[in-house]
C-alpha cells in the first residue's frame, strides 16, 4: 500500500526533517508512527497525502508516485492533518458534502458516502450545526469523516486524539478500530498508549530517521529485555529481601512494607518465566501469599529507553 | 469542472456567510451613490450631459470605490486558509492547485460584480427624473461597466497574490493596497510627467486614461489585452507561489 524508499525532505535553511528514511506499509495495517515532537512525522505524512514534495527518495502509494500522479493519489488517501482544520461558518453534513463534491464523487456515491461517513463517526445528530460551534471532540469526528467520505483506501491520521479529553480519546479510539477492519490506516502520535491501543505495528521516529519498526510486543522486549514478577506475602520485608535475593538470574529486586504485608518487585536478566521459582521459595518459607504476577512492558517504558539512547548516542 | 463549480460556490458563499461582504458592498454603494447623487444634482442642474455623468461616475468617483473595495475583498482568499490550516485540507483534496487559484479569483469576482449591480439602478431613476431632452447612450454605460470589470479583475488578480504570499489578512491587504495604488497613480504619469518620453510611454498604460476611454464608450482592444493578459499571468504566478509551498516548508 505504501512503499518509502530513501525519503529525504529538506526544508531551506539547511533543517533536514526527514532523512533516508525506509518503510512499507502491507494493504490491511494498521501502522503507529510514534516518535517525539519535531521527529518527522507529520512531515513525512504530508509528504504522503501530497501536500509536500521529497527533497531525495521515492514515495510510492498502491504502486503510484505520489509527485507523479499526485491527483490520483490524493483520490485513494483520506487525510487528516493534525490540527484538524475546518470551515467554521459551515455545517456538518454541507461541508462534508463539499467535501466528497471535491474529491470527484458522483451524485450518487456522494450521499452513500457522506450517510456512511456520518454513521460511522457518529455524527448523524449534529449533521445540521454549525462546525464553528461543535466541542473538539466533534470537530475531530468531522475530521474524520472527511477523510472518509469518498472511502479511501488508505487512511493517514496524523495525531487524532490531540487536544481531546479522556472520553473523546476513548471515542475516537474506538472509531479507529471499528475503522481498521476496513481500511489500511498509519496513524501518528506522541502518546505511546496511543498508538499501543490502535496499531499492530509501530514505526519509531526519531530526529528525522527511523529508530524502529516493529510489532508492539517484539518492540517491548527488545528495549526493555527481562521478564518482571510482582509478589506480596504476609512477612517482613527484610525477610522477604533476604529470601527472594537467592533466586538465580536474578537483575533487581525492590520491597516496601504496606502493613502486614510486602510488596516485592523482580526484575530477572532473561525473559523465561521465573514465577514457578518464586513460589516454591515463598512456600518454603511458609509465608502466606496474595498476589504474584508476571508484569508486561509497556510499550512506555520501550519509547523511553529508544528516544534516550538515542539521544545519548 | 464540478470541481472548479465547488470550489467556486464556496468561495462564493464564504464571502456571503461573513459581515466583510455585506461591510464593504455598504460602503462602496454610499461612496457611488453619494457620487452619482452630486453629479445627478449638481452637474447635470449646470447643464452637462450623459457623457459627462458617466465620465465623471466612472472615470473618477468609481475610483475612490474600487481602491477601497479590492484590497479587502480579495485579502481573505487565501491569507485566511492558510492562518486556519484548512489550505493544507483543501490542497490534499485531488484537485490541482491552479484550478483553486482561478476558482478562488472567480469567485471574488462574482462577489466584486455583484456589488456592482445595484448601481444599474441609478439609470432608471435618472431617467424617470431627468428632462426629455437628455440622451441615454446605453452602448457608453455598458462600456463602462466592461472597463470596471477589466480593471477590477486585475486589481482582484493582484489582491489575490499579495494574499497568497502571507498568512496576515492586514498584511495581504495593505501590500496589494499599496500595489493598487502604486499602479493607479502612475496612470497620471502621461498628465504630469515633465519628460515627454515617460508621457508617451505611460499613456497606452494609464488604466486611469483607459477608464475614461471606456466610460465615453471607447472599447480599445490593445487595453482589453492588456487587462485580460495581466490578470492571467498574476494568477499564473499565483500558482507558482501556492506549489513553491512543496518545497519552501
Amino acid at each position: 500500500m505504501i512503499d518509502v524508499q530513501h525519503l529525504t525532505k529538506k526544508y531551506p535553511g539547511g533543517v533536514t526533517a526527514v532523512q533516508d528514511v525506509s518503510f512499507s506499509v502491507a494493504p490491511g495495517e494498521v501502522v503507529g508512527f510514534l516518535g517525539p515532537n519535531g521527529a518527522g512525522k507529520s512531515t513525512t505524512m504530508r509528504i504522503l497525502a501530497g501536500y509536500l514534495s521529497p527533497t531525495g527518495g521515492e514515495v510510492k502509494v498502491n504502486g503510484m508516485d505520489v509527485t507523479r500522479n499526485s491527483l490520483e493519489v490524493r483520490e485513494r488517501i483520506g487525510y487528516l492533518p493534525e490540527t484538524c482544520p475546518l470551515y467554521p461558518d459551515m455545517r456538518v453534513r454541507e461541508y462534508l458534502r463539499y467535501r466528497a463534491d471535491l474529491k470527484g464523487l458522483s451524485r450518487r456515491h456522494r450521499s452513500a458516502g457522506i450517510e456512511r461517513a456520518m454513521e460511522q463517526c457518529g455524527l448523524v445528530d449534529v449533521q445540521k450545526r454549525l462546525i464553528g460551534q461543535l466541542s473538539k471532540g466533534y470537530r475531530q469526528r468531522v475530521g474524520i469523516a472527511d477523510s472518509l467520505v469518498h472511502n479511501p483506501d488508505l487512511l493517514i491520521l496524523d495525531e487524532p486524539t490531540i487536544g481531546l479529553d479522556p472520553n473523546q480519546i476513548m471515542q475516537v479510539r474506538k472509531l479507529i478500530q471499528d475503522l481498521s477492519s476496513s481500511h489500511t490506516l498509519l496513524i501518528s502520535s506522541h502518546i505511546l498508549s496511543e498508538i499501543e491501543a490502535s496499531c499492530s505495528r509501530v514505526i519509531v521516529m526519531n530526529r528525522g530517521q527511523i529508530l524502529e519498526s516493529a510489532t508492539i510486543e517484539e518492540l517491548s522486549k527488545k528495549w526493555s529485555p527481562g521478564s518482571a514478577i510482582v509478589v506480596e506475602v504476609k512477612a517482613d520485608h527484610a525477610d522477604v529481601d533476604a529470601a527472594l535475593r537467592v533466586l538465580p538470574d536474578l537483575k533487581r529486586i525492590k520491597v516496601v512494607q504496606e502493613g502486614e504485608w510486602a510488596r516485592a518487585e523482580l526484575g530477572f536478566k532473561s525473559d523465561d518465566d521465573q514465577r514457578e521459582n518464586v513460589f516454591s521459595c515463598i512456600q518454603e518459607q511458609e509465608w502466606s501469599l496474595r498476589e504474584l504476577h508476571a508484569k508486561h512492558h509497556s510499550l512506555e517504558e520501550a519509547f523511553v529507553s529508544m528516544t534516550t539512547e538515542a539521544t545519548d548516542a | 469542472m464540478t470541481r472548479f463549480f465547488t470550489l467556486w460556490k464556496r468561495e462564493v458563499a464564504s464571502y456571503f456567510v461573513s459581515p466583510v461582504a455585506y461591510i464593504l458592498a455598504t460602503m462602496f454603494l454610499v461612496v457611488m451613490g453619494v457620487g452619482f447623487w452630486f453629479l445627478a444634482n449638481v452637474r447635470l442642474m449646470a447643464g452637462a450631459t450623459f457623457y459627462d455623468l458617466l465620465r465623471a461616475l466612472y472615470g473618477g468617483v468609481a475610483w475612490f470605490a474600487v481602491l477601497m473595495v479590492i484590497p479587502v475583498l480579495s485579502m481573505r482568499s487565501f491569507a485566511e486558509e492558510k492562518r486556519s490550516g484548512t489550505l493544507e485540507m483543501l490542497l490534499t483534496a485531488p484537485v490541482r492547485d491552479g484550478e483553486v487559484v482561478f476558482s478562488k479569483f472567480l469567485g471574488i469576482f462574482t462577489v466584486y460584480v455583484v456589488m456592482w449591480l445595484p448601481t444599474l439602478a441609478y439609470y432608471p431613476l435618472l431617467a424617470n427624473a431627468a428632462n426629455q431632452e437628455m440622451v441615454f447612450d446605453y452602448g457608453a454605460l455598458a462600456s463602462a461597466y466592461v472597463g470596471v470589470f477589466l480593471i477590477g479583475g486585475f486589481f482582484l488578480s493582484i489582491g489575490l497574490f499579495c494574499s497568497s504570499l502571507t498568512q496576515n489578512l492586514i498584511s495581504a491587504s495593505i501590500s496589494s493596497f499599496a500595489v493598487i495604488s502604486l499602479i493607479f497613480l502612475g496612470g497620471f504619469l502621461p498628465a504630469v510627467s515633465p519628460i515627454p518620453g515617460i508621457r508617451t510611454f505611460t499613456e497606452p498604460l494609464s488604466p486611469i486614461l483607459h477608464m475614461l476611454e471606456y466610460s465615453r464608450g471607447v472599447i480599445d482592444t490593445r487595453s482589453v489585452v492588456l487587462y485580460l493578459s495581466s490578470t492571467l499571468l498574476m494568477l499564473l504566478i499565483t500558482t507558482r507561489v501556492l506549489e513553491s509551498r512543496r518545497w519552501r516548508a
